[in-house]
């Protein structure tokens, strides 16, 4: 009896945890029971550490596992029998309450579900009003759109990024060298003869570029660094993997939240994440960058930084920091939507600095720029 | 605490590895239910040492896959031995065997080179498999890993079908650098190693490096602590407070001073702008900040 009241406490603990977002699978679930029968049930402690070791995949995961630990399983008096250290909520009986309280405890948890459902009434408007001119909004800077046409535009961008792909994916390099001999196939074809004379070659897999972007989200740049997500991530087949991070005054990994989630919605959340207050530290977040994460950039790597330079913290910071970088990436680009403007300078501290260690310096303002810039996402 | 988890963490503590709670209990639900544990954190916080500890405690032997860009399945599971092949065939021209003949004999076992995966499903007691730096291999060679994982057979086309009489334990780490498949996660039990705490780190550098005495041990362990905090390119892990305790023990250091710590920094820092950094802090504030416990 004790085992199956367990089992389903286990089981709804899973719902609570994918309630929170935690991605629970059935096997996982199976593994929880069994691995209780494994652990001493009047220790916490360890029924903690056990159910963690199961029901988590990644660090980032274990606060709302611990939160929902705290709340899920309950301590009670040793006196009750049945299971001295754990017990779980008010069993079927309290089914409907458990619907409220799931949602008061999500309230509770304050934890932000990334869009738990998507919202889908939202159909795509079919037409494109007052926007049909392409060549005319290839050269309009995205700043200029307005709200309504923006959705047009974003499909736009995408639809260019995709032929862009296609096009890119489809070309192949001829080989130069011959490669070194591949025995095994070598040997394979020549089975019958006695001798190799039909020598078999292999080459080093070409490994494909990858993507480092840290996106300015302050102020006017988050429009900019909306299109260029959307864009890099329409053509992202053609690279071997693209890590994103957005800052302003701190910087945040993104990437998986990007991979996850209706993605629409977290573009629009990017705004929201925007912290206000101090302004824009590029030198800080590029520091942060470099010492939180500096295994994903190396020689294949193109780095790719969007951001119009207006940096409130030391320039010095952003040139060692920006420095590091360079040493080594393959490739660092500095996006500047302001070049896009024939009477713009780039005068500002920040941008004075990172100027000289820069590879290339562009504007990536309009969907022309966007498309010259696929040409040399090369190494 | 359940006595197996005790026994455990005894056990490791008897090979040289100072464990806890977290690690102890994680080994004993991946020998108890027969999955995978892949163990995650910083570099040189001690991932490896769990695989090789557990083989220890377990009496088995370690066979280590270390991953790398490019692994395939080849260099993972077998490969025939073709120098070894076409010498063989060489040879035997005169023989005048059939080419059937022939190829029977130069495709069986003593011209089979095994690789670890191999390896780890054909031995007489379960092995501990340590698959290391996971996120250094390729997505596809993740699936094909799990493939394996899933049935502990392999199939030689030209031998047959070799089955584990025991799945080995699997330990895999990953330091990160490239977010692991879902699929791969949900399969393994999952643990977190952090850089230690002081507590911990002492009896680690204690039981480590014998010439070192109770005082000194305090001394790196804050020292660690203090540099960790620090905003560096490298953060020192594990590793480093061991190569480091061992210099100082070789210099019969009893007490950290100014001297001796720019003395034998390079076995703690190893970039030099962290080194720089570190100077124009002791010179700021002298060494004491480092050595004092902080909030």
């Amino acid at each position: 009896m004790a085992v199956r009241s367990l089992g389903t406490a286990v089981v709804r603990f899973a719902g609570l945890l994918r309630r929170e977002g935690l991605p629970v699978t059935v096997l996982q679930v199976t593994d929880a029971v069994r691995a209780l029968d494994h652990l001493d049930l009047a220790d916490r402690g360890e029924v903690y550490l056990g159910l963690r070791a199961v029901l988590v995949s990644r660090p980032e995961d274990v606060p709302a596992f611990d939160q929902c630990f705290a709340t899920f399983w309950r301590l009670v008096a040793d006196e009750e029998g049945g299971l001295p250290g754990l017990l779980a909520p008010p069993g079927p009986s309290a089914e409907d309450g458990t619907a409220a309280g799931g949602g008061e405890k999500r309230e509770a948890l304050g934890l932000d579900a990334w869009g738990g459902e998507d919202e889908s009434g939202t159909e795509e408007p079919l037409g494109v009003p007052g926007v049909s001119d392409r060549e005319a909004l290839m050269g309009q800077d995205f700043s200029t759109f307005t709200a309504d046409q923006l959705d047009d535009v974003f499909r736009l961008t995408v639809q260019i990024a995709r032929r862009l792909a296609r096009r890119i994916s489809r070309r192949r390099r001829p080989v130069r060298r011959r490669g070194r001999v591949d025995l095994r196939r070598t040997l394979r074809a020549n089975l019958t003869r006695g001798d190799l004379i039909d020598l078999r070659y292999r080459q080093r897999k070409r490994r494909k570029v990858r993507l480092v972007l840290l996106c300015d989200v302050s102020g006017s740049m988050d429009l900019y660094s909306r299109f260029l997500l959307q864009f890099l991530f329409a053509l992202q087949s053609v690279f071997g993997r693209v890590e994103t991070f957005t800052f302003s005054t701190r910087l945040t990994r993104v990437t998986e939240h990007l991979k996850q989630r209706s993605y629409r919605q977290v573009l629009r959340r990017l705004t929201e994440v925007r912290d206000w207050s101090g302004g824009t530290r590029i030198g800080e977040s590029l520091a942060q960058f470099n010492r939180e994460w500096p295994s994903l950039v190396d020689r294949r790597t193109i780095v790719i930084v969007l951001s119009d330079g207006w940096d409130t913290g030391e320039p010095e910071v952003l040139a060692s920091e920006l420095m590091r970088i360079k040493r080594r990436a393959g490739r660092v680009m500095w996006l500047n939507p302001l070049l896009g403007n024939p009477s713009y300078e780039p005068l500002t501290r920040g941008m004075a600095a990172a100027l000289p260690l820069v590879d290339h310096f562009e504007a990536a303002h309009n969907l022309a720029a966007l498309r010259s810039l696929a040409g040399k996402l090369t190494l | 605490m359940r006595d197996e988890i005790r026994k455990i963490q005894e056990l490791m503590e008897d090979a040289q590895y100072v464990t806890d709670a977290p690690v102890a209990t994680s080994v004993h639900l991946a020998l108890t239910l027969a999955k995978p544990l892949l163990i995650e954190g910083h570099a040189g916080v001690g991932k490896t040492e769990v695989a090789k500890v557990m083989a220890r405690v377990l009496g088995t032997n370690l066979i280590r896959l270390q991953c790398y860009e490019g692994l395939d399945a080849a260099a993972a599971l077998y490969e025939w031995n073709y120098q070894k092949q076409l010498l063989h065939i060489k040879l035997s021209e005169q023989s005048r065997q059939s080419v059937g003949e022939a190829e029977h004999e130069i495709f069986s076992e003593p011209f089979l080179l095994r690789r670890p995966l191999l390896q780890a499903i054909s031995q007489e007691r379960a092995p501990v498999l340590l698959v290391d730096e996971v996120d250094r291999s390729d997505e596809e060679f993740e699936a094909f890993m799990l493939e394996i994982f899933a049935e502990w057979q392999v199939t030689i086309p030209e031998i047959g079908t070799v089955k584990a009489a025991h799945p080995p334990h699997v330990i895999l780490t990953s330091n990160r650098t490239r977010e692991l498949s879902d699929a791969l996660r949900r399969r393994c039990l999952y643990l977190w190693i952090d850089y230690p705490d002081f507590d911990k780190e002492v009896r680690i550098v204690e039981r480590k490096v014998p010439g070192v005495n109770h005082r000194l041990a305090g001394e790196i362990a804050r020292f660690m602590e203090a540099l960790r905090r620090m905003r560096l390119a490298k953060v020192p892990g594990v590793a480093e407070t061991l190569d480091w305790a061992q210099a100082l023990a070789s210099l019969h250091a009893d007490h950290l001073d100014e001297a001796l710590v720019a003395e034998t920094l390079g076995c703690v820092l190893k970039d030099s702008d962290d080194m720089k950094r570190f100077r124009a802090e002791v010179n700021k504030t002298g060494l004491t900040p480092f050595l004092s416990v902080s909030s």
